[in-house]
């Protein structure tokens, strides 16, 4: 029985492993601490998986649990060297030619998103990851309006950020 | 064009390829590791505090003073303190014990932290028992041994003797006094050193999130 939760459950998350990656990408800037929030969200997925009871998407239930463990569950096992930074921790985006100009605000922009607070950063990633602001403020804990609003105090915030 | 909608492009591109992809054996060997979650921690700690109060207790179980208290024969005030110290720690470990099962990572985030905020309180609570617990048996000692204990009462008829039997009470409440409060804040600084350090950041977004319902 065990057995066969553990298969289905690594089958899962290996199929949609991309959505702990992005959580990892928006809160560390090293690839160490990338694997090491990696592991724990995996972790603390699978300590919560006999309670997934399939009512809604593995996948949207996969985004409470990581940014759960992300904002609140985690800490750090190791204490991490910041040796590369992010701009140095290639996700491949430059695969593409870009226009200077654009690349160079891209980096500027993850740069900033990396300044926001926890819980910034959690309203930011539901947005680029397309998510309602039902789902946000519900992922989230708050009110759909109080979602609304942060969200617009953090696009200000950004743009403070990078033009100060 | 907004700032996000340009991060929002970039986003979504290529998301099949820019990032690692792990192999399902190395998924699977991340399942049998173990958690280094700060609610782990929390229980480990709070476990520990547990067993260091009852292990205080039985400390004293055998000492010189606990002997010589024996003699003043104050049972019937000892047992039922003792007895309502033991119903009081059943309570808060049940108390504890299904908060931390209410701890659960498929929360929203605000009720995850106030679930954990919670098991938190309890033993915090926990410990504001012990303190007035420990003060409390200090008095009621300290009265017992006034009436009971040999030595203690030749003190007493030597200092009222001199007409100082005012100051010696005084002075002798005023150290125990000052003995317990040292020893409350020794204890209430280590525990804000652990706490302070385990839930900064659980804390400062709990209170991100209170700001936002304002």
């Amino acid at each position: 029985m065990n057995k066969e939760l553990e298969h289905s459950f690594v089958e899962e998350l290996e199929k949609n492993q991309n959505i702990v990656h992005k959580v990892c990408r928006i809160y560390t800037n090293n690839q160490e601490a990338h694997n090491d929030l990696f592991q724990e969200i995996t972790i603390q997925l699978w300590k919560a998986y006999p309670k997934f009871r399939g009512d809604s998407k593995f996948s949207t239930w996969m985004y409470r649990v990581g940014l759960n463990t992300a904002i609140t569950l985690y800490r750090k096992r190791k204490r991490s060297i910041k040796t590369e930074t992010f701009d140095a921790f290639q996700y491949k985006i430059k695969s593409e030619p870009y226009d200077d100009t654009e690349e160079e605000q891209l980096k500027l922009l993850y740069k900033a998103v990396h300044q926001l607070n926890d819980i910034e950063k959690a309203l930011v990633f539901l947005y680029l990851e397309d998510k309602s602001y039902k789902e946000i403020s519900e992922t989230i804990g708050i009110s759909e309006v109080n979602a609304r609003v942060k969200m617009n105090r953090v696009k200000t915030k950004l743009r403070t950020i990078l033009n100060p | 064009m907004d700032e996000l909608e340009l991060l929002k492009k970039d986003w979504k591109k290529n998301e099949d390829t820019k990032y690692p992809k792990l192999s399902y054996k190395e998924i699977y060997g991340m399942i049998l590791k173990k958690s280094s979650s700060i609610v782990k921690w929390i229980f480990i700690i709070s476990i520990l505090e547990f067993a260091f109060w009852t292990l205080i207790s039985f400390a004293f179980k055998n000492t010189e003073y606990n002997k010589r208290f024996e003699s003043y024969h104050a049972e019937n005030i000892m047992i039922p303190f003792l007895i309502l110290g033991y119903i009081i720690l059943g309570y808060f470990f049940y108390k504890f014990y299904m908060n931390y099962r209410t701890i659960s990572a498929t929360d929203s985030a605000k009720i995850l932290m106030e679930n954990i905020l919670k098991t938190r309180r309890t033993v915090k609570q926990y410990v504001g028992f012990n303190l007035i617990y420990l003060a409390l048996s200090a008095f009621i000692a300290l009265g017992v041994q006034f009436d009971r204990d040999e030595e203690m009462i030749s003190l007493v008829e030597k200092a009222s003797a001199n007409g100082e039997i005012f100051k010696f009470y005084a002075v002798t409440i005023i150290l125990t006094l000052v003995f317990l409060g040292l020893l409350i804040a020794i204890i209430l600084g280590f525990y804000y050193l652990i706490y302070g350090i385990l839930l900064k950041r659980l804390n400062r977004n709990y209170r991100e999130l209170k700001k936002l319902e304002v």
